[in-house]
């Protein structure tokens, strides 16, 4: 699904946000990146989704290269993947349905069956009652779900969660982690970063990556010594 | 195509957001379009008439010859026969002093009045010959040379004239279409670029979510053509308007000007401004959709 070898990513202004970055992430695999602010997740998850491109080494999404030149081809690629950005990126002036659904109208789903998969995905993050709410009106943690049910709903390959339990409490950030836990299965992996570890700690089978001012370590759940 | 069709109720919603995201700019662009496609329009109408004038024209072709002197109307009749049998002739016919007098007045219109100022009838008899405008200046040497025949009298100048103004007019018109086409495109796919502008988040969202750029482009092409589309309404009405007023004015004062039906000019310049403000606006707008570009 992921295949990075020797990545690295420097900005414009010269910030080096990720140095020689090696990753494999299979199917159905679960992987937590975490990391100070400022480390370098978000470049990661950028990458990933060819918002960004390598500066150096070669990467592969679900068998897309990613690099210039092939842009035409990551657009498609990012039909698979179900992006949750750390801002969001709702579009305003819309209710939380027409997000959810404004995410699958290219997908080639049939109208009634489109509102049936959005009005059920908003309704697995706890947002049945805001359905017709406009996203400008939702609170920040309702407008997180909302990004949730948009990612989700597109029953993607790929999750790439950027700080999806940010602004939640205790226990809806515990739920939204489980619902997008339950996402993942032989086909779909999924992605998240987040600064909550004490709720992701100890987890069966899942991958840690952990990054430190742009340079990476992984562990597996199995090798953890917590 | 599946996702066209699943989204065509989307599209059309799109399209009214985007068209009332910005709607003082919107209006003056279709003020814009509209009174350039009226431009237009006032051209074709030119151009109509023009050429209708210039099929009437070529009927016009005629020759008079004048009689000597003393010439009784029996030999005027001969000559009028021996005229009809020329080659390129396609009608001779005798005209005496009285004809010749309310032709004239025919022709003057409500301007008449004038030839009352003469106490006895200036006119003289003459043969009317209508002949095609190619045979012009075969028949006029053929009939001078006639007995009888004092001189002839050709409208060829006048006809020439016509034709002249009618061509440069013509190429006064094709330059004016050329301005009005660059123009519309320009106002348009500055008008679409205006409302990419400012769905711009929107649209980087889209792109993040795989959306493929047609999709994104597709309610600018319907805004864009059906704003375009409403200025040439509106440049229809305007110019159903002023050829009505025109012809209102005009049938009275050069009643000699063959001009085509005023329901047939403006239901046909009407429709080809409506064609050609939705070719316009739909090139206008895929200009403008052009400008989501590329991203890197
Ligand atoms: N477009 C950019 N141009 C230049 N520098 C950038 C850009 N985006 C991020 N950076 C820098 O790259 C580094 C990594 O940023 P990144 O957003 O990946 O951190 P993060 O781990 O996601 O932080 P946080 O936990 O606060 O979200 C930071 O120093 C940041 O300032
Ligand atoms: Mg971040």
């Amino acid at each position: 699904m992921i295949e990075a070898k020797g990545v690295s990513l420097t900005y414009h202004d010269g910030t080096v946000a990720l140095k020689d970055v090696n990753i494999e992430v299979k199917p159905g695999e679960l992987v937590y990146i975490t990391g100070h602010s400022g480390s370098g997740k978000t470049s990661l998850l950028k990458l990933l989704i060819g918002m960004e491109y390598p500066t150096s080494g070669s990467l592969k999404i679900l068998g897309q290269p990613i690099k210039r030149g092939k842009a035409r081809k990551i657009r498609k690629l990012r039909k698979k993947i179900g992006p949750v950005f750390q801002e969001f990126k709702l579009i305003e002036g819309r209710t939380a349905l027409e997000n959810v659904m404004m995410g699958m109208r290219f997908l080639g789903i049939s109208p009634r069956k489109m509102k049936t998969e959005a009005i059920s995905a908003l309704t697995k993050v706890g947002l049945e009652h805001k359905i017709r709410s406009k996203v400008e009106n939702l609170s920040w943690g309702e407008s997180q779900r909302v990004a949730i049910a948009r990612a989700v709903a597109r029953k993607p390959e790929l999750i790439l969660a950027d700080e999806p339990t940010g602004n939640l409490d205790h226990d809806n950030a515990i739920n939204i982690l489980q619902i997008l836990n339950s996402f993942r299965d032989n086909n779909t992996a999924v992605v998240i970063t987040t600064h909550a570890t004490h709720l992701i700690e100890n987890q069966e089978d899942a991958t840690y990556i952990r990054v430190n001012k742009g340079e990476i370590t992984i562990e597996h759940s199995s090798e953890k010594i917590v | 195509m599946k996702i066209f069709i699943y989204n065509i109720g989307y599209f059309l919603l799109e399209a009214k957001r985007t068209i009332r995201l910005n709607p003082l700019s919107n209006l003056f662009s279709v003020i814009g379009t509209g009174l350039i496609l009226f431009l237009l329009g006032m051209v074709l109408a030119g151009w109509s008439v023009g050429d209708k004038l210039i099929v009437a024209l070529k009927d016009e072709a005629e020759v008079s010859a004048y009689f000597m002197e003393n010439t009784n109307e029996k030999d005027a009749l001969k000559l009028v026969n021996a005229i009809k049998g020329m080659e390129g002739v396609m009608d001779a016919s005798y005209i005496d002093e009285t004809e010749a007098k309310a032709q004239m007045e025919k022709m003057l219109g409500n301007e008449a009045d004038i030839l009352g100022l003469f106490d006895e009838n200036p006119f003289e008899a003459f043969i009317e010959v209508k002949i095609n405008l190619d045979y012009m200046d075969q028949v006029l040497s053929d009939v001078a040379k006639l007995d009888g025949i004092d001189y002839v009298r050709d409208n060829r100048k006048v006809l020439e004239q016509m034709k002249g103004i009618s061509d440069g007019l013509k190429l006064f018109g094709v330059l004016i279409m050329a301005a009005v086409g660059i123009t519309t495109l320009i106002i348009i796919s500055h008008m679409i670029r205006q409302g990419i502008y400012n769905n711009r988040d929107q649209i980087n969202t889209l792109r993040l979510l795989g959306a493929p750029d047609g999709f994104i482009g597709f309610p600018f092409l319907l805004a864009g053509t059906f704003l375009t589309l409403l200025g040439g309404g509106l440049a229809a009405g305007l110019l159903i308007l002023l050829l009505n007023e025109g012809y209102s004015h005009l049938s009275g004062f050069i009643p000699f000007i063959p001009l085509p039906s005023l329901e047939e000019l403006s239901d046909k310049v009407s429709l080809l401004i409506l064609l050609v403000s939705a070719a316009l606006g739909l090139l206008g707008s895929l200009f403008g959709v052009s400008s989501i570009g590329k991203e890197e």
